[in-house]
């Protein structure tokens, strides 16, 4: 492999991003432990940044071609939009969540340093790769998140103890989650235009995306418009994560899908 | 609350009436297509400049003209905003569950357009109402623009940027295959309507590899050498194996032997070409679908460059992309099928596209605590 350790580094990054979110998990027992928990996840990414940038200059080429080399991306884009998004948001799952699967990227690639030689498809070797399934990975776990909540809004519902605060709270996971699944549709676009020369082809994923957003900007508007109708709203949000599962899993099953540029089972 | 007993049509409209004007135009359009039996067929330069240059100035005038009358309110406000992405999603829907543009397609959902949804009429529609609204709907709270509508504006006019100039500009987009080859170049193509295109203005001559001429005599996916010969043996650790013969382009120097690229089990094999050259197999891996082309120009600028999957060449207003090889011949390919790809509006649509990335990573920071405070 490459001069650099790639296990040493890992290991260190691994143990920094767990030291800080333990830090962070018991936030009120100790003083400063949110900011040294920050500190602590800031320093293990910006490790795994470094041991990026030193790969590059060392094999001369941006490290973009292999599967493992994908991998590590990924273990550099989740923390950076997870300690963001917490330092924005406070939401310490989904702090957890991002650098749970960083973990789990830079595992894998520990336990099979082959990844490393393995060259993805001509199609995927595109710095569109790498963002356009980020924000994907990212987006699903924030509407799965509301989906959760618009479920149990409807069991709270039912027995007539339902607080408009949580459909609020909902409110906010949706933006977000619909704001990464606009870039992951826009990303795919762009890499589209390089890879295949058009940006939009109707490709069965690309539809079934196309609709996934527009379900999410249905509820969007309609929560806007008319805060006071909770069942609807709450039944929209658990619609749309249908439409998303379809998106996600589902498509394999349809007629529709025979040949899409997202199939790479063959 | 609201007045249940309100009358329908009576202004302000509602979801009643939106919806209405919907499923009118769902039928008329699925109508004109039964009736007509005929498919949109989209407008090209400059008729299509000229009609977005004309629903730009009808937008802005209704807006500031009628920006008052009921009916120009009810096309921007939310009943009609959701009728639009209601419509639209019942189209994509459709798209979701039949298979499209499928040239085998018959019955009454081919007669209808729901075949081919993009060519339709109900999808033409579609577009307008969700275009008109959206525009609309933008222009009222862009004019005067204030700080806190930024996120607003950018999605909105980024996502109508976007919509409208695809929709408008998609009659410019052409897309031509070439088959080049070594021999000469090839200066002619064939578009997505079949049709042969000689004014591309570019010529490609696919270049050759290097010096030496490669023929490949035998080759097997699972080899093991044998004293001086590979034989087809399906065993661990079994590699690729060829039988090649090799011709120096100018001096027709010939060498052939066995070339493998070798397992953990089993050695690599090569073959000298000269002092400074050995030919070796390479482990195998996804092909790098790559040409090395010359291009020539109609303006005499001449160059060579190598065209690669996800790194298209742009010359002279065409993107040139690499769309498939020779696949029998492999890496020895003699031709190479490129895509040359002119679409005049895609910077107007990816003006749209950034506008929408900038107007979403302002949705993810902002999220919705405004609505909340």
């Amino acid at each position: 492999m490459y001069i650099l350790n790639f296990n040493n580094t890992a290991f260190i990054t691994i143990a920094l991003w767990i030291i800080g979110s333990l830090f962070i998990l018991c936030y009120k027992k100790i003083k400063y432990s949110r900011l040294i928990g920050n500190l602590f996840t800031i320093i293990g990414t910006l490790v795994i940044i470094v041991f990026v940038i030193i790969l590059w200059i060392e094999i001369e080429r941006p490290p973009l071609r292999t599967l493992g080399e994908t991998r590590l991306w990924y273990a550099v884009f989740l923390p950076i939009v997870g300690i963001l998004t917490f330092i924005r948001w406070q939401y310490k799952w989904f702090l957890f969540y991002s650098l749970g699967l960083a973990i789990l990227f830079l595992t894998i690639n520990i336990i099979n340093p082959e990844n490393f030689d393995k060259t993805l498809i001509p199609a995927l070797q595109s710095p569109w790769f790498v963002p356009h399934v980020i924000v994907y990975m990212l987006s699903y776990a924030l509407l799965g998140v509301s989906s959760v909540v618009s479920a149990w809004g409807l069991y709270l519902i039912k027995f007539k103890t339902f607080k408009p605060e949580l459909l609020n709270k909902a409110d906010n996971l949706v933006y977000m989650g619909f704001s990464l699944l606009t870039l992951g549709l826009l990303f795919g676009a762009i890499w589209a235009k390089e890879a295949w020369g058009h940006y939009w082809t109707w490709d069965p994923k690309e539809t079934w995306a196309l609709l996934t957003w527009l379900c999410y900007l249905l509820y969007i508007h309609f929560r806007y418009k008319h805060k006071q109708k909770i069942i609807t709203a709450l039944w929209i949000l658990a619609l749309a994560f249908i439409v998303l599962l379809i998106c996600w899993i589902g498509i394999n099953y349809l007629a529709v899908s025979g040949y899409s540029v997202h199939t790479y089972s063959s | 609350m609201i007045n249940n007993k309100r009358t329908i049509w009576k202004y302000p409209w509602g979801y009643a009436e939106s919806f209405i004007i919907v499923i009118t135009l769902l039928i008329l359009g699925f109508a004109i297509n039964y009736i007509g039996k005929s498919t949109v067929s989209s407008i090209q330069w400059p008729v299509n400049l000229y009609l977005g240059i004309v629903i730009i100035i009808l937008l802005l005038l209704i807006h500031f003209l009628f920006k008052k009358n009921p009916f120009v309110k009810w096309l921007s406000s939310i009943p009609a905003a959701i009728s639009a992405i209601c419509f639209y999603t019942f189209l994509v829907l459709l798209m979701g569950f039949i298979p499209q543009g499928s040239s085998k397609a018959s019955g009454f959902i081919h007669e209808i357009g729901l075949s081919d949804i993009v060519s339709s009429h109900v999808f033409l529609f579609a577009q307008i109402y969700f275009l008109v609204i959206l525009g609309l709907v933008t222009l009222r709270r862009s004019f005067p623009l204030k700080s806190n509508n930024i996120g607003f504006f950018l999605n909105h006019f980024g996502l109508w940027l976007t919509l409208f100039a695809a929709s408008i500009g998609a009659g410019d987009l052409q897309r031509v295959t070439i088959t080049v080859s070594k021999t000469n170049a090839v200066y002619y193509g064939v578009n997505q309507k079949g049709e042969t295109i000689h004014d591309l203005g570019v010529a490609i001559q696919l270049k050759e590899f290097m010096d030496w001429e490669v023929e490949v005599d035998d080759f097997f996916e699972y080899g093991v050498c044998m004293g001086e010969k590979f034989h087809p043996v399906y065993d661990i650790g079994a590699a690729p194996a060829a039988y090649v013969i090799t011709k120096h382009i100018k001096t027709n120097e010939i060498n052939e032997g066995w070339i493998s690229c070798g397992s953990f089990r089993f050695q690599g094999n090569f073959l000298k070409l000269s002092d400074r050259m050995l030919l070796v197999m390479a482990e195998p891996e996804p092909k790098k679908y790559s040409s090395k082309v010359k291009i020539y120009t109609t303006s005499g600028d001449d160059f060579e460059t190598t065209i690669e999957v996800n790194k298209p060449v742009t010359v002279n207003g065409w993107k040139i992309y690499q769309l498939d090889y020779n696949h029998a011949m492999g890496k020895w390919s003699d031709i190479s099928i490129l895509e040359l790809v002119k679409d005049p509006w895609i910077p107007v649509v990816y003006f749209g596209i950034f506008m929408l990335i900038a107007g979403a990573l302002y949705m993810f920071w902002i999220g919705n605590k405004k609505k909340i405070d």
